[in-house]
């Protein structure tokens, strides 16, 4: 059987910038190559500045290679064809601060060839998907960070493409709007749409991704499934619910008395900021 | 969502012409809730404030209508240049590096959108703007010059009639006013300012492709298009000291580059009362489409290989 075509295929990558005046040019990107098969959610992470937007707005065409070649099932992405598979939230978008949420999406409906009730069912369909129905009618200029982010998500799904690329999607997003984002990221996933993210945000990113990229300076330092890349293979976890302190005095005891063992740590295990944040805003919640 | 591969929301990616008039459509209607459209009011002022402009002039009574009718013409064509081609200039100007700027035209361009239709669409949506809003301001001054003449024509059939004019003198009496109120040449006069109007937003649209700011493109745009009335005498005196083939290459291709509008001035000899020529109207707009067709491919082949 033949091979699957990649929804997304990056080979060799480089891109320069010209540096304003001086000759001197700038290496954004050095020589990545990404291939991510389709119903896949791949994370790229990095600091800033290390080329991750580049990279994608390389594969959406928006900037040139200075060599190499990108493309989007199969199709090279300098052509414009490429683009009819993909949906793109860029990094702090801002649409059109005139336009309703609904005229928004309606706009980028519109944009990719749909019309009539199809499209009409395809705006109220995606407002719900990202609980927007509420703010349907109200123009952007009002919306807030998260909602900029989830209409922009909207946005981009809105032919039903089958591959998404989000650029830095939980950035300046407060917690709960961007567990919101995460969760809707699952729910594609389940539908099989492939998703190509980055964040610098590591923490963010480690939940909902299949693999991972650590990308710094322009240059892949490490990639591969995500449990094999965070899991610590020497060490075992166990985690009890009401344990007496009897009941750890024997634990304990019978880890001391095996040789090959050792008991690294053992106390409360912490919940993170985040977790205890959106319980107490839900507990708030009538 | 539809699960199935071949959806038809897929299947259909549009047509050029689909996706230009979207670009155009949102543009005006961005535009318009930009509030543009106040300065109609500013107009109706203006055209109206013009029947009362130098009312003290009036050489002798049988002068007194055509005055009138002049004034109000000159005023309000003046206005409707002044204001198309301001507006033509400064909101393709700003429409451009907002969109960079806001990065909006990512997520346009992210879409199965070719950079021309992106192009085309915009300068569609200011050139409609231009031209409703045109239509509406000569809407406007048709009226007012239509109540007014038929005022001032009555005034005059009384004044004759008093005076016991023979019929000739009536009838050219009534000729004269006509041909000052609202004709088909002083329409022609305001097709002539919205194609002046368009060339100079498909202008700034090619400046705007590399230009960095909306100021910068304005006050360039602004500059060609006063180069643009002076140039056809600047190249007669040019050419007339004795021109080599080079001097002559040069000032083709500085005409080829730059707008000419020397044949644009023509129409205030119509504000005047007199017909427009129908080859000269073919004259301009073959001129008027030739610059708007050159900037638009111009600024395709800049905005094209542009990166974001
Ligand atoms: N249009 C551009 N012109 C010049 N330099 C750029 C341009 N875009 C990005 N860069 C540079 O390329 C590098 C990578 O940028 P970027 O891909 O945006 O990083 P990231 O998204 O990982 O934060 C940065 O050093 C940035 O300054
Ligand atoms: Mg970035």
């Amino acid at each position: 059987m033949a091979e699957v075509t990649p929804a997304v295929e990056i080979c060799d990558l480089v891109k320069d910038f010209k540096t304003s005046f001086r000759r001197q040019m700038l290496r954004a990107v050095g020589g990545v190559s990404i291939r991510i098969e389709p119903g896949e959610v791949y994370g790229l992470i990095g600091p800033n500045g290390s080329g991750k937007s580049t990279t994608m707005k390389a594969l959406l065409g928006l900037v040139a290679p200075t060599s190499g070649r990108c493309a989007i099932f199969g199709q090279d992405s300098l052509r414009v064809d490429s683009r009819r598979e993909v949906g793109f939230l860029p990094e702090n978008p801002y649409f059109y601060k005139h336009l309703s949420g609904a005229e928004t999406l309606r706009f980028y409906g519109k944009l990719c060839g749909m019309r009539g009730r199809i499209l009409e069912e395809r705006v109220s369909e995606l407002l719900v998907l990202v609980d927007l129905e509420n703010a349907r009618d109200r123009r952007l200029g009002g919306y807030s960070k998260g909602m900029l982010q989830r209409i922009g998500l909207a946005q981009a799904l809105v032919q039903d493409p089958r591959l998404l690329i989000l650029d830095e999607p939980t950035a300046g997003v407060d917690p709960m709007g961007s567990r919101q984002i995460r969760d809707l990221i699952f729910k594609l996933r389940e539908r099989g749409i492939t998703v190509f993210l980055c964040s610098h945000l590591l923490e963010q990113v480690q939940e909902v991704c299949d693999r991972v990229g650590i990308i710094f300076q322009g240059k892949m330092v490490k990639e591969g499934r995500l449990e094999d890349l965070i899991a610590i293979e020497d060490q075992t976890e166990i985690v009890l619910r009401d344990a007496s302190p009897e009941l750890i005095a024997r634990i304990t005891a019978l880890v001391a008395a095996n040789p090959e063992t050792e008991l690294v740590r053992s106390g409360k295990p912490r919940t993170t900021l985040e977790r205890l944040f959106l319980r107490e805003t839900q507990r708030d919640a009538p | 969502m539809s699960q199935t591969p071949l959806s038809p929301t897929r299947s259909a990616s549009g047509s050029h012409a689909g996706r230009i008039s979207v670009i155009a459509s949102h543009t005006f209607t961005q535009l318009v809730r930009m509030k543009v459209f106040y300065f109609l009011a500013v107009f109706a002022v203006i055209t109206i404030g013009s029947n009362f402009f130098d009312l003290p002039q009036h050489a002798g009574p049988e002068a007194a209508g055509t005055n009138i009718l002049n004034s109000i013409k000159s005023w309000s064509v003046g206005t409707m240049t002044l204001f198309s081609v301001v507006f033509a200039i400064v909101a393709t100007a700003l429409l451009l590096p907002k969109d960079v700027e806001d990065r909006t035209l990512y997520t346009i361009l992210a879409k199965p959108v070719p950079r021309l239709d992106y192009l085309a669409g915009k300068l569609l949506g200011v050139i409609l703007l231009v031209f409703v809003s045109l239509a509406l301001m000569d809407g406007l001054m048709t009226a007012v010059l239509q109540i007014r003449s038929s005022m001032i024509l009555s005034a005059q059939m009384e004044l004759a009639h008093s005076r016991g004019w023979s019929a000739p003198e009536i009838a050219s009496m009534r000729n004269d006013i006509v041909s000052q109120g609202p004709n088909i040449s002083l329409q022609a006069a305001v097709f002539v300012v919205f194609l002046r109007a368009s060339i100079m937003a498909s202008l700034a649209l090619l400046i705007s492709t590399f230009s960095t700011s909306t100021l910068f493109t304005s006050i360039i745009s602004f500059m060609i298009y006063f180069i643009g009335h002076f140039q056809a005498d600047a190249r007669g005196v040019f050419l007339e000291a004795g021109a080599g083939w080079m001097t002559r290459a040069i000032a083709l291709l500085v005409a080829l580059v730059l707008p000419d509008f020397h044949l644009f001035n023509e129409f205030d000899a119509v504000i005047q009362g007199q017909a427009f020529p129908p080859m000269l109207l073919g004259q301009i707009t073959g001129i008027g489409l030739f610059y708007a067709v050159f900037y638009v491919i111009a600024s395709w082949f800049i905005f094209a290989e542009k990166e974001f």
